[in-house]
C-alpha cells in the first residue's frame, strides 16, 4: 500500500511538474516586449557565472554565450532560463521564475518557448516522437549546443552528428533534398546584399526570403525526406518569385548606372567644348 | 554647340525633375479589396493577400471585422492566430501581438501592420 | 529677334553698359589660373546643395520615426529620387573639396593680405558655416551612422568644465541625441545656415568686387603698398568675357563630371553599410568614424591625452585660421620667397593629410 502511494506521489509529482513547466513558461520574462533593449554585456548572472569562484564547467559558459548568435540578438540567461538579472538574491528563485538546466526531455519545451513553431514540427517527428516516448533521442542541444549557439546551417547534418544513433544514410538522403533549396536561398540572399550595396532597398524581399528560409529549415525537424521532397517544389515557385524580383532590381541598377553615365557623357562634352572654344579665342 | 550640349545638359534634368515631382502612387493604396460578409462567419477567420502579402481577416464578437498584415514586423515570417488566446503568435521567434495589432512580447519592433476595414452593404471592402 | 530683346533691357536697365562694364571691359590679371575659378565652382555647388535640398524636402520627414523611412522612400519610390538624393551626398563632399581646395590656393597665392584680410576672415567663416551644414545635415538620414557620429561630436564640448554640459544639451536638446536634436539639427540645417551661408557669401563677393581680383603674386617685382582705398584694376589683362568665363564654365562641367562619374561608378562611396540600417540608440556599431573632412581633427583629439587640451588646441586652431591675416601681416605675397611661410604651409598641408589617413584606419 505504502509503495502504491509512494509511486501515486512520484507520477504525480511528475505530472504535476509537467503542468508547472508550462505556468513557469509563461512567466514575466517571456511577457514583456523586448525589441527596444540593448545588449546584455553584464548581469547578476554572468558576475557569479564568470567569477573564479564557480567551478570551472559553469565558468566557460558566459564565453561561449557571448560567442552565439543569441548574444547578437539580445538574448540573454533569463530569457531562457529565467531568474532576475539585476538581483543575485532573486537571480535563481523558483518566484521570479528561474528553471535551471533542463532535463534532456524538457530540452524542446525549454527552447520551444521561442521557437515554437519549430518546436511543434520536431515533436510530431521521429525525432521527438523517440526522445518523448523512451527519454533517448536528439534533443535541440545535440545539434545546435547549449550556449555557443550558432545560425543554422545546412552542414550541422553530418556524419558525426546524425551518424551517433542510426546510419548516416537517412541524413544523406535528407541533406541532398534541402541542398538545392538552401543553396538558392543563399543565393537569393547574396544577391540582395548586392543590391543593398547599390543602394537599392530590399527590406520587403528581405522579410519574405527570411520567412520562406524559416519556414523551409521547420520544415526540416520533420525528418521526414518525402515530405520535405514534395514540398521542394512548392518553395522554390516562391523563391523564384523573389528572385524575379531581384532581377528587377539589378535592372533598377543598371538603368541608373547608364543614366548618370548618360549624363556624364553630356557634360564630358560640354568641357571639352568650352576647352577648345577657349584655346581658340586665346 | 556649346549651347546645344548645354541645353541638353539642363533636359537631362527635366524630365526626372518632372516625374520626380508628381505625386507618387501608393501600391497599397491603389487597390482595395472587397469580400462577401458571409464569405466570414462571425468568431471566424480567413487567410487571404492583402495587396502583395498574406493578411487575415478575423471576425469578432465585438468588435467587428479586423484585417491585418500576417507579417511579423520582427523579421517577416507568417504570424498565426491563437483563437483561444485571441493573440497573434510568430512561430519563429515567439512575438505576440494583441487584438489591435499591438507587440505583446517578443523581439517584434513594431505592430503588426492593420488594415482600414469598412462594411458597406453585403460587403466588407478593406484598405 | 535678340537684338529686340537687347534693344527693350537696354532703355530700362542700360543693358549694354552693364555688359561692358561687368563682362568685356572688366579686366581680370593677365596670369590669371584656374585656381581663381573655385569661389565661383564652390558657389554652384551650394546652389546644387540648395536646388536638391529644396526637392528632398518635397519628400523627407524630419522626425525620428519617418526620417530613415522617407529617405528610403526617397531612394526606391520616389522616380529618379536616387538621382536627386545621391547629387546632395555626393555633392557634400565634393562641395568641402573644392572650398578646402580655394582656401588652400587663396593661402598659396597670398591673396589675404592687405588689403583683403575681411574677405579672408568672412571667407574662413563660410568655411565653418559649411562644416555646420555638413554636421547638421549628417544627422538628418537617422541612420545608425549618423545618430552615433552625431553623439561622438555633441559629446566633444562636455570636455569643457564649467559650460560644456550646457553646451552638449542645447546641442541635442536632451540628455541623449533625440528626436529634439533631429529637429534643431533640421531648423539649422534649412534655415539658418543657408541664410547665415548667403549673408556671409554676399558680403565676401561685395569685398571681392570692391578691392579688385588679386593677381598671383609670382613675377610681380614689388608689392604694392595699400596706404589709401582704391580698386586694384588690370588694364592690361584679359577681359572677364570671354577668357575668364571660359575657365569658369570648364571648371563648373569638371565639378559635374566628377560628380556623375561618382554617382555612375562608385554610388555607395560615401553611403557605407552603417547609412543603411536605421538609428537604433541601444546598440553602438563598432567603428564609429566620421567623414573624411573632420577625420584630420578626429585623430588629433584622439592622440591628445587630456581631452580639455585637446579641444583647447583645436580651438586655438581655429582662432588662428581666421586671424590668419594678422598673425602673417606682412605686405609681400609671394610665398615661393619666404621659405618659412613656405615651410609652415607645406608641414600643415602633410599632417593634415597624415592625420586623415590615419583616422581612417
Amino acid at each position: 500500500m505504502r509503495y502504491l502511494l509512494t509511486v501515486i506521489c512520484f507520477f504525480g509529482l511528475v505530472t504535476a511538474s509537467q503542468g508547472a513547466w508550462t505556468d513557469i513558461s509563461e512567466k514575466d520574462f517571456l511577457k514583456t516586449p523586448w525589441a527596444e533593449r540593448p545588449r546584455v554585456e553584464q548581469s547578476a548572472c554572468i558576475d557569479c557565472h564568470a567569477s573564479e569562484l564557480i567551478k570551472a564547467d559553469y565558468q566557460k559558459i558566459p564565453g561561449e554565450w557571448r560567442q552565439s548568435w543569441h548574444y547578437q540578438n539580445r538574448v540573454a540567461c533569463q530569457d531562457c532560463h529565467g531568474g532576475d538579472p539585476k538581483d543575485a538574491a532573486k537571480s535563481m528563485t523558483p518566484e521570479s521564475g528561474f528553471i535551471g538546466v533542463p532535463k534532456p526531455k524538457q530540452v524542446p519545451e525549454f527552447c520551444g518557448k521561442c521557437h515554437i513553431g519549430i518546436k511543434d514540427n520536431y515533436l510530431e517527428s521521429g525525432h521527438g516522437k523517440a526522445l518523448m516516448t523512451t527519454g533517448r533521442g536528439p534533443n535541440c542541444v545535440l545539434c545546435h549546443g547549449s550556449h555557443n549557439i550558432q545560425k543554422a546551417s545546412i552542414d550541422i547534418i553530418s556524419p558525426k552528428l546524425c551518424g551517433v544513433c542510426h546510419k548516416y544514410d537517412r541524413a544523406k538522403d535528407m541533406k541532398a533534398s534541402l541542398l538545392l533549396t538552401e543553396q538558392k536561398i543563399s543565393d537569393i540572399g547574396k544577391s540582395l546584399e548586392t543590391l543593398k550595396a547599390g543602394l537599392i532597398s530590399t527590406q520587403d524581399e528581405d522579410k519574405v526570403l527570411f520567412q520562406t528560409q524559416a519556414e523551409f529549415r521547420t520544415l526540416f525537424h520533420t525528418v521526414d525526406v518525402k515530405l520535405v521532397q514534395e514540398k521542394t517544389g512548392e518553395f522554390s515557385k516562391r523563391l523564384n518569385a523573389i528572385n524575379d524580383k531581384v532581377l528587377k532590381g539589378f535592372g533598377e541598377l543598371k538603368f541608373r548606372q547608364d543614366f548618370a553615365v548618360f549624363i556624364m557623357l553630356i557634360f564630358i562634352g560640354l568641357g571639352i567644348t568650352i576647352f577648345l572654344l577657349g584655346r581658340k579665342s586665346k | 554647340m556649346t549651347s546645344i550640349l548645354g541645353l541638353s545638359a539642363a533636359g537631362a534634368f527635366a524630365y526626372p525633375l518632372f516625374r520626380f515631382l508628381l505625386p507618387i502612387e501608393s501600391g497599397i493604396k491603389a487597390k482595395k479589396l472587397i469580400i462577401a460578409k458571409s464569405d466570414i462567419p462571425v468568431n471566424t477567420t480567413k487567410d487571404l493577400m492583402i495587396g502583395p502579402s498574406p493578411g487575415i481577416i478575423i471576425s469578432t464578437k465585438d468588435k467587428g471585422f479586423l484585417a491585418f498584415s500576417k507579417v511579423c514586423t520582427h523579421l517577416g515570417c507568417l504570424v498565426k492566430f491563437d483563437k483561444d488566446r485571441q493573440l497573434f503568435i510568430c512561430p519563429c521567434h515567439a512575438g505576440v501581438f494583441d487584438l489591435e495589432g499591438n507587440v505583446v512580447s517578443g523581439p517584434p519592433p513594431q505592430p503588426l501592420q492593420k488594415f482600414a476595414v469598412k462594411v458597406e452593404g453585403d460587403n466588407i471592402v478593406i484598405g | 529677334m535678340i537684338q529686340r530683346i537687347r534693344g527693350w533691357l537696354e532703355i530700362r536697365i542700360g543693358l549694354d553698359e552693364l555688359i561692358r562694364s561687368q563682362l568685356t571691359e572688366y579686366r581680370v590679371p593677365k596670369n590669371i589660373n584656374l585656381f581663381y575659378t573655385l569661389g565661383i565652382v564652390a558657389f554652384v555647388a551650394f546652389l546644387v546643395q540648395s536646388l536638391t535640398g529644396v526637392l528632398l524636402l518635397f519628400y523627407y520627414i524630419p522626425d525620428d520615426k519617418d526620417a530613415f523611412q522617407s529617405v528610403q522612400l526617397i531612394m526606391n519610390h520616389v522616380p529618379y529620387g536616387w538621382l536627386f538624393r545621391l547629387m546632395h551626398v555626393v555633392g557634400s563632399n565634393l562641395m568641402v573639396a573644392v572650398v578646402f581646395l580655394h582656401m588652400i590656393s587663396v593661402f598659396f597665392l597670398g591673396s589675404y593680405k592687405k588689403p583683403r584680410e575681411l574677405t579672408w576672415v568672412v571667407g574662413a567663416l563660410m568655411l565653418l558655416t559649411t562644416m555646420g551644414f555638413c554636421l547638421s545635415g549628417y544627422l538628418l538620414p537617422w541612420s545608425q551612422l549618423s545618430f552615433w557620429a552625431t553623439t561622438v561630436v555633441t559629446n566633444i564640448p562636455t570636455a569643457f568644465p564649467f559650460f560644456g554640459e550646457v553646451v552638449c544639451k542645447i546641442l541635442r536638446g536632451s540628455e541623449q541625441v533625440s528626436g529634439a536634436t533631429l529637429n534643431r539639427f533640421f531648423a539649422l540645417h534649412v534655415a539658418l545656415l543657408p541664410a547665415l551661408l548667403i549673408a556671409l557669401f554676399a558680403l565676401h563677393v561685395f569685398l571681392v568686387r570692391r578691392i579688385g581680383i588679386s593677381a598671383p603674386p609670382f613675377g610681380r617685382e614689388e608689392d604694392e603698398d595699400w596706404k589709401e582705398f582704391r580698386h586694384e584694376d588690370h588694364p592690361d589683362g584679359l577681359p572677364f568675357y570671354p577668357h575668364f568665363v571660359s575657365k569658369e564654365a570648364f571648371m563648373v562641367v569638371l565639378y559635374f563630371i566628377i560628380m556623375f562619374a561618382i554617382i555612375a561608378l562608385a554610388p555607395a562611396l560615401f553611403l557605407p553599410p552603417d547609412t543603411r540600417i536605421p538609428a537604433d540608440p541601444f546598440t553602438t556599431p563598432e567603428h564609429i568614424r566620421p567623414e573624411w573632412y573632420f577625420l584630420a581633427p578626429y585623430e588629433m583629439l584622439k592622440l591628445i591625452p587630456n581631452r580639455f587640451m585637446g579641444i583647447a588646441a583645436q580651438l586655438i586652431l581655429v582662432t588662428v585660421f581666421i586671424l590668419w591675416p594678422f598673425i602673417d601681416s606682412s605686405e609681400k605675397a609671394n610665398i615661393l620667397k619666404k621659405p618659412r611661410l613656405l615651410a609652415t604651409f607645406l608641414v600643415t598641408l602633410v599632417i593634415w593629410i597624415g592625420l586623415t589617413i590615419w583616422g581612417a584606419y
